[in-house]
């Protein structure tokens, strides 16, 4: 018989590293037409990390993000990064960026305020423009801006930065301190049906709330979350490396199980609306998080179905029937 | 003495060894008659990555459109003329002493152009926190994935046959392989040291009185299993030495400045020496977090002037390469009768596979997240992680946080049966909110975990739904 059940589980994620030096720098180069190039030191991991990055730093120059062009990826010409780790790209590097872009656009400023009759605390950058706060006509494309400031002035408007986030050693006795500057919260609530016959497991809906402060891209936050699902469903499911005597016996796609787009379940995202003061424009992170709370989900929606815990991961279907089968044997033997 | 094009000629030649000439003839390439062009090129752009302000657009992304149209060049994709391949011949047992390697059949073979061992290698160790791996086992292997000699040939089927040629005599060592006998320290994986090679305590208040004190006491054990991370693009590299003595190698790696300090100091060589470039990683979820081949490569392409690559096949992806760690977890939570968590006492044993790698950072979050996102006085966590004759493990996305997850949200749900609760209202009473204080005393900010569980429990239903 099928039997149906919801469970749900919460999380917290650090972003970042424990402690350990976790710095990441950046360098930001405005053409003279306003445009710009983003150097940076990440590897694109195919999570969408470079449009991001990107921006980021067209937020901060008033630009578009198609009017950012991203070098990243070779040691001879891009500044250093910790890397595509530890959910720390869009927190690390993307407060490295505002604060190179930041260093780019003062040279702006410093070049337009004598043209605007201003002081350079008076600009600011919108919309391809370097223009006077209250004043919106009183402006200069920002082109025309780099394009002085580098001929006239003989100031290249490229500004350079690197972001380490502040952390306080932890106790060695006590583990008090504070290992990371911020963390991320998300829920994820699971509906599955049981086959109480077979022990077989569906996980039919996924709803996942996820917190990353602003999200710099929805849509890339979605992508985020809907892979991590897959992923938490093989660990919750199907996943596991089995060793004989120290060697894998599994290690090929066809003895490793893991799930296909025939196991996803649907998905529904929603973002909680939620500001870091210490994040680039608000942001913190989403990767890893979005594969934290699915196994906890389903394994307590297992529960719900057909009332038993299981406690070691994956909940095989031969595991799932062991458990009720022992279950019912328990049942038979009080009654 | 000025140099004929005679000269130039013969030196081309020289790039050919006989042993090309005697190599198997590669097929052909042979291309579709009728070649089309398959797309054009003026797609439309889209309109979210022109707008201002950028932050908060549905940009999408330049990459998505390289993938779909067919364009992105992974590592693999890359080739050089007079590029060979290379295949690293891994160990037949979980843990014995190297007493010999016999290369000389294996190079005798045509088409193999060099060999490599761990002796050949500077500095033969590596890792991110513990420098405990070889790159090449040179005297000990510690578990069925290590490497113990490297052969570069013409093809990639060459240099596997080649493995099959080379003679390695072992002493076979006694293994462990469950992380609680490896916590007995019986049989060493890094002798003399202990098998416990990291451990992390956090605490705060005092547990025990706490757990007296309580009305409840929950116990439980969890386990969770080794999983890899199963990236569509295995690990590749091609390395590139040229005639001024710099190295430049192209890697699926997500972390070039890091991985350049690595293999700056296991060739000896300055970091400018080194260049690394990456393209676009298919997929990485922690895996290719650091170095692997690239030394490998590096020394191979020295030995025969040529590239040199080497991509894993699916078997080295799993064998060779990094694992998530499995945990063995221990709850007990006290509880009184209005569902308010007084204590919860932990114990993590981490399997930390032969190598340390990332467990540094595993442990660290792990032991940190473990009590979950709620607000508990008196806390006890101890967490170790032990080196036992298996696949390493190290990064993988989450770092601890799934596992540990698991256990605390399991009993959460014991708790909140037992109490007769529901799971929500068990968690919304215990669930940090703005000022709260971490397990490591920190006070935290920008906290939704309620705002998350009521968002989410909206959406799904949580009250209505029934079996």
């Amino acid at each position: 018989m099928i039997r149906r059940g919801k469970g749900m589980a919460c999380m917290w994620y650090p972003i970042g590293f424990t402690v350990a030096a976790n710095p990441s720098a950046a360098t930001v180069k405005i053409n003279t037409d306003g445009t710009a190039t983003l150097l940076t030191g990440t590897v694109e991991t195919g999570q969408g990390a470079l449009t991001v990055l990107g921006q980021i730093a067209a937020e901060t120059l008033g630009i578009s993000t198609d009017d950012v062009h991203v070098v990243s990826a070779d040691t001879d010409s891009t500044p250093m990064d910790t890397g595509a780790i530890a959910s720390r790209t869009t927190y690390v590097t993307g407060n490295a960026i505002v604060r190179a872009a930041e260093v780019a656009r003062q040279i702006l400023f410093e070049a337009a305020a004598p043209l605007l009759d201003v002081k350079p605390e008076q600009l600011e950058a919108r919309d391809r423009k370097i223009q006077v706060l209250g004043f919106p006509s009183k402006s200069i494309s920002i082109g025309k801006v780099a394009q002085h400031s580098e001929s006239v002035i003989g100031r290249p408007a490229i500004g350079s930065a690197s972001y380490n986030p502040p952390t306080v050693a932890m106790d060695p006795q006590t583990g008090q301190g504070k290992p990371f500057n911020t963390y991320v919260y998300a829920t994820q609530i699971a509906e599955v049906e049981v086959d109480d016959e077979t022990g077989e497991v569906e996980v039919k809906k996924i709803v996942a709330v996820h917190d990353c402060g602003t999200p710099i891209n929805p849509m890339l936050v979605e992508g985020q979350i809907q892979g991590g699902i897959s992923m938490g469903v093989g660990f919750a499911l199907q996943e596991e490396i089995l060793f004989k005597d120290g060697k894998q016996i599994n290690p090929n796609l066809t003895n490793y199980i893991m799930p296909t787009s025939l196991d996803m379940p649907e998905i529904e995202v929603e973002l909680v609306d939620n500001y870091d003061p210490t994040g680039p424009f608000g942001a913190k992170g989403a990767g890893e998080p979005t594969a934290v709370p699915t196994a906890a989900a389903i394994l307590n929606a297992i529960h719900n179905a057909v009332g038993v815990r299981i406690t070691s991961l994956p909940a095989t279907a031969e595991k799932v029937l062991a458990a009720i089968n022992e279950q019912r044997a328990g049942e038979g033997k009080a009654a | 003495m000025a140099t004929t094009v005679k000269d130039v000629k013969k030196g081309a030649k020289n790039l050919t060894t006989d042993k090309d000439l005697t190599a198997p003839a590669v097929k052909p390439l042979t291309l579709p008659k009728d070649n089309p062009v398959i797309y054009p090129l003026t797609l439309p752009e889209s309109e979210a990555r022109r707008q201002t302000p950028a932050v908060g657009q549905r940009a999408s992304r330049p990459d998505g459109r390289l993938h779909g149209l067919g364009q992105t060049k992974y590592i693999d994709d890359l080739t050089f003329p007079h590029m060979i391949f290379a295949k690293v011949l891994r160990s037949e047992h979980a843990h014995a002493r190297i007493i010999s390697i016999d290369t000389s059949e294996a190079e005798a073979m045509p088409g193999v152009l060099a060999t490599l061992t761990g002796k050949e290698i500077p500095v033969n160790s590596f890792g991110p926190t513990l420098q405990d791996q070889p790159v090449l086992a040179d005297s000990v292997v510690r578990h069925r994935g290590d490497g113990v000699a490297a052969v570069a040939a013409v093809t990639e089927q060459i240099a596997a046959d080649a493995l099959e040629k080379i003679k390695v005599e072992y002493e076979v060592l006694p293994a462990v392989f469950d992380s609680l006998e490896a916590l007995k320290d019986e049989i060493k994986v890094h002798p003399p040291h202990s098998n416990i090679y990291t451990s992390k305590v956090i605490k705060k208040g005092d547990v025990e009185k706490a757990l007296a004190a309580s009305d409840h006491v929950f116990h439980r054990q969890f386990r969770t299993q080794m999983v890899e991370h199963v990236p569509l693009e295995p690990h590749s590299s091609v390395a590139l030495w040229d005639g001024n003595g710099r190295v430049t190698i192209y890697t699926s790696l997500g972390r070039i400045t890091l991985g350049r300090e690595d293999v700056a100091r296991t060739l000896g060589m300055a970091q400018s020496k080194i260049r690394l470039v990456g393209t676009i990683v298919g997929g990485n979820f922690g895996g290719k977090n650091e170095i692997t081949n690239e030394p490998i490569l590096a020394l191979l392409s020295k030995k025969t002037g040529r590239p040199v690559k080497c991509t894993f096949t699916r078997g080295d992806e799993f064998i060779s390469s990094t694992i998530r760690h499995p945990f063995i977890m221990d709850y007990t939570s006290g509880v009184n009768k209005e569902g308010k968590i007084l204590a919860r006492k932990i114990r993590l044993v981490l399997d930390g596979g032969a190598y340390c790698s990332w467990t540094g950072t595993t442990i660290g979050k792990g032991s940190i997240l473990a009590p979950g996102p709620y607000n508990i006085d008196n806390l006890l966590v101890e967490a170790y992680a032990v080196y036992t004759n298996k696949t390493t493990t190290g990064a993988m996305r989450g770092f601890g946080a799934p596992q540990v997850c698991f256990a605390y949200e399991s009993q959460m749900d014991d708790i909140a049966e037992k109490l007769g609760m529901d799971p929500l209202e068990i968690r919304l009473r215990n669930a940090f909110s703005e000022g709260s204080s971490s397990p490591t005393s920190q006070v935290l900010q920008s906290v939704a975990v309620r705002e998350s569980l009521i968002q989410a429990s909206e959406r799904f239903g949580w009250k209505e739904w029934t079996q």
